[in-house]
């Protein structure tokens, strides 16, 4: 078995800023990103969507980089940039011409040491986020679903509980000082990893790092916050109406074991024989062999993230489209029944084994890849700005895998005895409004 | 109206260092003892490569007589040959830690698979028999084409479907190009039998092309490919002629009404160039500036100014034959009227006016260095791979790119922008609630509306 070994440095500097380099000279390229421990979970209470909010208002404007300027840096230096906000961190990443790295590290130094934004930057970026919510929710079919829907169902803590994308009167109470505040509080430094990976010697980018982020004042830590979730001792279900789509859906969720947790490691296992594509049990029996769906995917932190991207309360998901003639007891009793073979019968041996092989190769591409071939390494710095944010060791990159390799077919069989209990899920339906009006007239 | 303010440069801004140079890694080619051209790039970044199998048909190839087989006979591809079924397919795939795709787009069919390199002989074999050998299984063929009846009715729920489909028909007339998706009843009426003739009629070795991109030896790589493809021989293939394309006489509007839409989905454009046209590169420059990066000047306006819409872009769609240019925005309801009025405006503007010398030199610095980044991940070189050789272009066309966007000047911009974004000619379609924006449509030319199953219900 061929092994990669990632090359990585990392050093923090004084304000507590931690800086991880990986270089890798394929191409004279360099992807740089800035991740914030702060993601849509510990957002203000009556904010609902403000984290995502704020990083839009991240693009709008620094003290020597004015509104339109960053942007244009960044493409009129060859490069791309966006950023996203997720469960438990918020980024921002470029990827450009490795001639362009120190432009790049004074740009995010600029927006870390004073974000200059006014009223106007807020309202437009409102309006900007409510089209892009309209699009991706209200007029899309299944929008949302379930990454959306299943939360408030699922979860009882307000903090995995709420609509991360936000209610739209929220977002029109945020105010100018909300930013302000928000900014203050969780985008300091000591709250912040810089990752620099490509064409880049590591003592020259240290030294760039130093030079543009050293200077700006540590902050203080940010306030602790509970994020936990009570155990689930019965099942829950809601339902979302469903506009646009003409196919009955439903999604289920299992709240998993604690990161990195024994049980944990075996869970993502069991849930790679369950998903994991074509060859997954679950699409197999359903879609496969009954017929009675049409997709039948999922995963840990499905469809925002993966095993290794959040830290906190997480639910292994389940998503289903399915044929309007068959009831969703009929699916759910389908799903059931892959379940209880999990539960009842330990793994066959050469199913972990492929189940591991494909393990490595998708970690492997998502090392490599570069969120459709343009933000090269994007899987790298992903899981290197997680690991150093989570775990404090983002040399953990190179290890990640051994703990899923070692779990045998008993720890599967135990984990899922655990887990896959109804008590511990939670179901949301999505029936088409015709539908719905259907059923309620019978 | 846009009023062009341009934000000051700090003096403190870091200069750029020296550029390192850019040098698109070398490519061996080959030809299979079948006939098959094979193309290939080695990079040994990951113990991955990846595999493109293309076949030069694809839904336009039968999109006005057959419409959806060529879609279908992809999807069954992976559904059994005449010695595997579809479980040990899957099997195998997971064995090999591989994902496979297979597909068909308006130009080409494909099977493409990136796996682990130790597992690179039987991948390969793998694929070929896929390739050669379907078994258009009598099984999954039913349960596929349930399934694509499924699909075509639940496209029909997003906009951005519906207006594609009517944008393309609109602009396309009679020719193949026109349709993006059979109907419910076009996909009902497909046998097994049509698929099989499908199959034998296009996947030869004659119509096919291999690309490789990742960690292997490409002699070794084609001594696998040569035992997966031996011995498998093909008809000719021809293609038909083509229909002609509709000209196009001022603008006109085609409302595709769906009651309640909390947003309204606008497509406008006009037939364009190929990739082949001495033009393409200067117009994807003019697209650059005009609507085609972050920094330009349509997502400036509309978005960063105004607010109407998250995601505005433009882009020159080059198919095989013909291209067309197209302006998406996605806005909400009351700025209809208000957005086109923005994007014929810059269009107009980038018509007219010659654009200045620094929105130039940023244009022509963001696309050579958004080429360099493709050039860093297998995903990247395989794209730019594809591009070269399924549409023909001149051997030297990567290894150029970047220098000739870089010796355009404005004059160039204004030549491409004056030929190729026909402002008085571009059709527009909107997607949404008639009685909400048909008023603010009809400003800007006759109006004629369609349901979301293509009915026409008015016209002016």
């Amino acid at each position: 078995m061929q092994q990669l070994h990632i090359p990585v440095e990392a050093r923090t500097l004084s304000n507590g800023l931690r800086v991880v380099v990986s270089p890798d000279a394929t191409a004279p390229v360099v992807t740089v990103g800035v991740y914030y421990n702060i993601g849509f979970r510990l957002e203000p209470r009556g904010r609902s969507g403000f984290a995502h909010l704020f990083e839009h208002m991240m693009f709008q404007g620094s003290e020597n980089a004015g509104k339109m300027v960053h942007i244009r840096l960044v493409n009129s230096s060859g490069g791309i940039l966006n950023g996203s906000t997720r469960y438990d961190v918020t980024n921002y990443f470029e990827s450009v011409p490795s001639n362009a790295l120190d432009r790049m590290l004074w740009l995010e130094a600029d927006r870390m040491r004073s974000l200059r934004v006014d009223d106007e930057n807020l309202r437009n970026q409102r309006d900007v986020v409510k089209e892009e919510v309209r699009m991706n929710v209200f007029n899309q079919p299944y929008g949302g679903f379930p990454w959306l829907d299943l939360p408030p169902i699922a979860n009882r803590n307000w903090a995995n509980a709420h609509n991360f994308y936000g209610d739209f009167q929220d977002l029109d109470a945020a105010t100018l000082a909300d930013v302000q505040a928000f900014f203050r509080t969780y985008y300091t430094p000591r709250n912040a990893v810089l990752l620099l990976i490509g064409d880049l010697d590591p003592a020259a980018g240290f030294a760039l790092a130093q030079k543009h982020f050293a200077g700006i004042p540590a902050g203080s830590a940010p306030p602790s916050a509970d994020v936990s979730e009570p155990p689930q001792t019965a099942e829950r279900r809601g339902e979302v109406a469903e506009k646009l789509g003409t196919l009955p859906a439903l999604a289920i969720g299992y709240h998993v074991p604690p990161r990195r947790s024994p049980d944990w490691y075996a869970l993502a296992l069991a849930d790679r024989a369950l998903h994991g594509g074509r060859a997954g049990r679950l699409h197999r029996a359903l879609v496969l062999q009954s017929q009675m769906a049409l997709e039948a995917e999922g995963g840990i932190h499905y469809p925002m993230g993966d095993v290794f991207d959040y830290n906190g309360p997480m639910q292994l998901v389940t998503r289903i489209l399915h044929k309007s003639e068959f009831s969703s007891d009929q699916v759910i009793a389908a799903f059931d029944s892959v379940i209880a073979d999990l539960r009842r019968s330990p793994l066959p041996a050469a199913e972990l084994d492929q189940i591991k092989v494909k393990l490595r190769s998708d970690f492997y591409s998502t090392l490599e890849g570069g969120l459709g071939a343009h933000v090269p390494r994007f899987g790298l710095m992903h899981y290197l700005a997680c690991f150093t944010l989570f775990d404090g060791d983002p040399n953990l990159v190179n290890s990640a895998l051994d703990g899923f390799l070692r779990v045998t077919p008993g720890d599967v069989l135990a984990a899922s005895q655990r887990v896959l209990r109804p008590e511990n899920r939670s179901i949301v339906f999505r029936l088409p409004a015709a539908q719905a009006a259907q059923k309620a007239a019978d | 109206m846009a009023t062009e303010t341009v934000a000051p440069i700090s003096p403190l801004t870091p200069p750029l260092a020296p550029e390192r140079p850019v040098v698109w890694p070398p490519r061996t080619a080959a030809r299979l003892a079948c006939g098959i051209p094979v193309h290939m790039v080695e990079r040994h970044s990951i113990p991955k490569f990846s595999l493109q199998f293309i076949i030069r048909s694809g839904a336009s190839t039968v999109a006005l007589t057959e419409p959806g087989v060529a879609g279908l006979s992809a999807a069954l591809l992976r559904t059994g040959t005449h010695t595997r079924d579809e479980h040990a397919i899957d099997e195998e795939l997971r064995r090999f830690g591989a994902d496979l795709g297979t597909g068909a787009g308006a130009d080409a069919s494909w099977i493409t698979t990136s796996g682990l390199s130790e597992f690179s002989a039987e991948l390969i074999a793998l694929v070929a028999d896929l390739a050669r050998n379907p078994a258009f299984p009598v099984g999954p063929f039913e349960r596929e084409r349930r399934n694509a009846v499924e699909a075509v009715r639940l496209e029909r729920s997003s906009p951005s479907f519906l207006a594609s489909e009517r944008f393309r028909s609109v602009l396309f007339g009679q020719h193949p190009y026109s349709v993006v998706a059979p109907t419910e009843a076009q996909v009902q009426s497909i046998t097994r039998d049509l698929l099989t003739a499908f199959h034998l009629t296009h996947f030869s070795p004659s119509n096919a092309l291999l690309l490789a991109v990742g960690d292997f030896t490409p002699s070794r790589l084609v001594e696998q490919l040569d035992r997966a493809f031996h011995g498998w021989a093909g008809r000719a293939v021809e293609q038909a002629d083509e229909p002609p394309l509709p000209s196009h006489f001022g603008r006109h509007v085609f409302l595709v009404h769906t009651p309640g839409s909390v947003q309204t989905q606008i497509v406008a454009g006009n037939l364009s160039i190929t990739r082949q046209h001495p033009d393409w590169l200067r117009l994807t420059l003019a697209n650059a500036i005009y609507g085609g990066a972050f920094h330009s000047r349509l997502v400036a306006n509309i978005r960063e100014q105004k607010g109407y819409t998250y995601s505005p872009r433009s882009g020159v769609n080059a198919l095989r034959r013909h291209g067309y240019f197209a302006v998406h925005a996605a806005v909400r309801n009351e700025v209809v009227a208000a957005t086109l009025t923005e994007i014929f405006y810059e269009l107009d503007r980038i018509r007219a006016l010659p654009v200045r010398p620094d929105e130039l030199a940023d244009a022509q610095a963001y696309l050579s260095g958004v080429f360099s980044l493709g050039i860093a991940t297998l995903d990247g070189l395989a794209g730019q791979l594809a591009t070269l050789y399924l549409y023909d272009l001149p051997e030297d066309y990567l290894e150029t790119y970047r220098e000739r966007i870089r010796a355009f000047t404005a004059d160039d911009v204004l030549t491409a922008a004056r030929s190729h974004f026909d402002s008085a000619n571009m059709q527009i379609v909107i997607v949404g609630d008639a009685d909400q924006i048909e008023s603010q449509a009809r400003l800007f030319g006759d109006v004629q509306v369609f349901d979301a199953h293509g009915k026409l219900l008015s016209a002016d």
